[in-house]
């Protein structure tokens, strides 16, 4: 996933372009459930509920009211777009499930977004004076974080590490911080070292950029697959009476 | 009627397409099952985030593999039905949400099917058995003797107070140091052991109701192994063979127990029908045959591959309740616990029982 999107230096272009194409759009990773139709460059419906669980519950109703409020039906969609993490695990499988479903019934192809992707994307979109970091909470001191340069690119890849690594990685760039994370990793910045660019604290994307980033998304690089960061927390066992019973 | 059905409760991604006649016939136009046990082996059981990882990566791909072999398109379908549990949460997420996800598009009904009411009415698709019938459902997460009176209507006779049949023979595998998973393993191995050799305990044997236990015989198992360390290649298919007999003596003991119940508060049942996975071991298998033959009532046993996870019997849930007007809203929510009967709920969480898993 990360450095196989196109760029953000593309951002620019979208914004004043007009794509054609319609597109359905669906985050349910973070702290938020959020969906909206894009025609063009044209947001025709959205709709964003903040809510830590709840997402399988609250997602089919809403995509209902989206359709409803927006001129046209998931038939006519050219493509759709999920949020494939960094998350909640339980949080970012609602979306794709949803997302790889309404792509089987429209056969319609579907794109994965990083979160970190569309955390950074308005910011470098609106300001290119300073790189970003997106910084999301990974629980237990530790974050989720990615840095982008100021065309975009890919100056810190994504990963898990712990504040203290956090702060030594991107300490340097003086970036703007944004994400669930952003308060949290200012928070622990060393005194005396020049403070961070900017803090953006966000509690998930935004979602018209999820859609935008998806329309520019080439479809074979970016599946919709679990972008986890983080292995299953699980430990094969060490029976006692087995190694007993194995010993001759 | 022609419905979708998705299982994705445990460690089974499975989706299947199934018809019902005018007449009443059922016939499976595709049952595709892709199994995660080569993920969960290392571990001696079922991890659910790396059952839930393995459902998001494969579902849509198994959906599509079970349309295109039954010739259908999703247009076809009169209706999407989906487990929403009892199970693993994160795999009935993904379930239950690729269902409605498809059921919202193609503006079709959705069924959220109870996994167990699945197994439940298995025995209908495959012999068309009338109601009322005595379910004996064993697998690794369930172990019920129920009466399945009507769709939607089922009474809860008889569960277990703690470990489940499956996962009995699971973890008595796993304390011998057999392979995963242990139910197959501690059978191949009984049949070359002396099943009188341990004197193990036959829990809850001769009581007037139909409940199971099964911890205080893995504790049993458990200290004759350590009493007896290390154990040599015959002692471990003597203790499989001893735990297997008690096992085989407890289901009878309780199935007969089930069948009094049952007469005594709904008649004569048509049938007694195995479900679940546990179903496939030829002793227990003796067992029901044996309860059938001294009582004079037919045994349903539906093939095995229609007795594990499947998705065709959540399809033919999903047709039965779709025949009754029985559908689901959009903000259905997927449940881990998902009692049959209410009042089992209740006494369940008076008994502290943990039949749900």
């Amino acid at each position: 996933m990360p450095g196989t999107w196109p760029g953000m230096a593309l951002l620019v272009l979208v914004v004043r372009a007009k794509l054609p194409m319609r597109l359905l759009a669906i985050d349910t990773a973070l702290e938020a459930c959020s969906v909206a139709l894009l025609d063009g460059d044209t947001v025709a419906a959205q709709e964003t509920q903040a809510m830590a669980r709840g997402h399988a519950e609250a997602l089919m109703p809403m995509l209902a009211r989206l359709q409803e409020n927006a001129a046209f039906y998931f038939a006519v969609i050219d493509r759709i777009a999920v949020t494939v993490g960094p998350g909640s695990f339980t949080g970012l499988r609602v979306g794709i499930s949803a997302a790889r479903g309404i792509a089987l019934a429209t056969a319609k192809p579907v794109v994965g977004i990083t979160t970190l992707e569309a955390l950074a994307a308005p910011l470098i979109a609106g300001d290119a004076s300073s790189p970003v970091v997106s910084v999301i909470d990974a629980r237990h001191n530790h974050v989720y974080l990615q840095a982008f340069g100021t065309d975009g690119d890919d100056l810190v890849s994504p990963r898990v590490v712990s504040l203290a690594e956090a702060i030594e990685l991107v300490m340097p760039l003086r970036p703007r911080l944004v994400g669930n994370g952003a308060a949290m990793l200012a928070a622990a910045w060393p005194p005396g070292e020049a403070p961070p660019a900017g803090i953006d604290q966000q509690a998930a994307p935004m979602i018209e950029w999820v859609g935008r980033l998806g329309q520019l998304a080439d479809i074979a690089a970016a599946p919709p697959k679990p972008f986890y960061l983080r292995a299953p927390d699980a430990q094969p066992p060490t029976p006692a009476l087995a190694a007993q019973a194995a010993r001759p | 009627m022609l419905v979708l059905g998705i299982e994705t409760t445990c460690d089974e991604t499975a989706a299947a397409v199934v018809e019902r006649n005018t007449d009443g016939s059922a016939r499976i136009l595709s049952n595709v099952v892709l199994s995660q046990i080569e993920q969960h082996a290392a571990f001696g059981g079922v991890v659910p985030e790396i059952a839930a990882r393995a459902h998001v990566e494969a579902l849509d791909l198994i959906i599509d593999q079970a349309m295109r072999e039954a010739g259908k398109s999703y247009d076809d379908l009169d209706g999407i039905a989906a487990a929403a549990g009892p199970g693993l949460i994160g795999g009935v997420i993904v379930g239950l949400t690729t269902a409605k996800a498809i059921a919202l598009v193609k503006n079709k009904p959705l069924i959220a099917i109870n996994h167990l009411e699945a197994h439940a009415l298995t025995a209908r698709l495959t012999d068309n058995t009338p109601f009322p019938y005595l379910l004996f459902l064993a697998s690794g997460g369930h172990t019920q003797i129920v009466a399945v009176l009507g769709v939607g209507n089922y009474v809860r006779l008889g569960t277990t107070q703690d470990d489940a049949i499956g996962e009995a023979f699971d973890k008595t595998a796993k304390l011998l140091g057999l392979g995963y998973p242990g139910g197959p393993e501690v059978e191949r191995q009984a049949t070359r052991g002396d099943k009188e050799r341990f004197a193990l305990p036959r829990p809850m044997q001769h009581r007037k109701d139909a409940d199971f236990s099964f911890s205080g015989l893995k504790t049993a198992v458990r200290l004759e192994a350590e009493r007896i360390a290390p154990l040599s290649p015959q002692d471990v298919a003597d203790m499989c063979a001893s735990f297997q007999q008690a096992v085989v003596e407890v289901v009878h003991d309780r199935l007969r127990s089930g069948l009094r119940l049952f007469r005594a508060r709904f008649g004569e049942p048509h049938a007694l029908v195995a479900a679940g996975g546990v179903a496939a071991n030829q002793a227990i298998r003796g067992a029901l045959n044996r309860v059938a033959m001294e009582t004079g009532t037919p045994l349903v046993a539906p093939p095995l591959n229609l007795c594990t996870d499947n998705g065709a019997m959540i399809a033919w849930a999903g047709i039965e309740r779709l025949a009754l007007g029985l559908t689901d809203a959009m903000d259905m929510a997927p449940r881990a616990r998902w009692p049959l009967d209410a009042s089992a709920a209740a006494e369940g969480a008076r008994k502290r029982t943990a039949a749900y898993k």
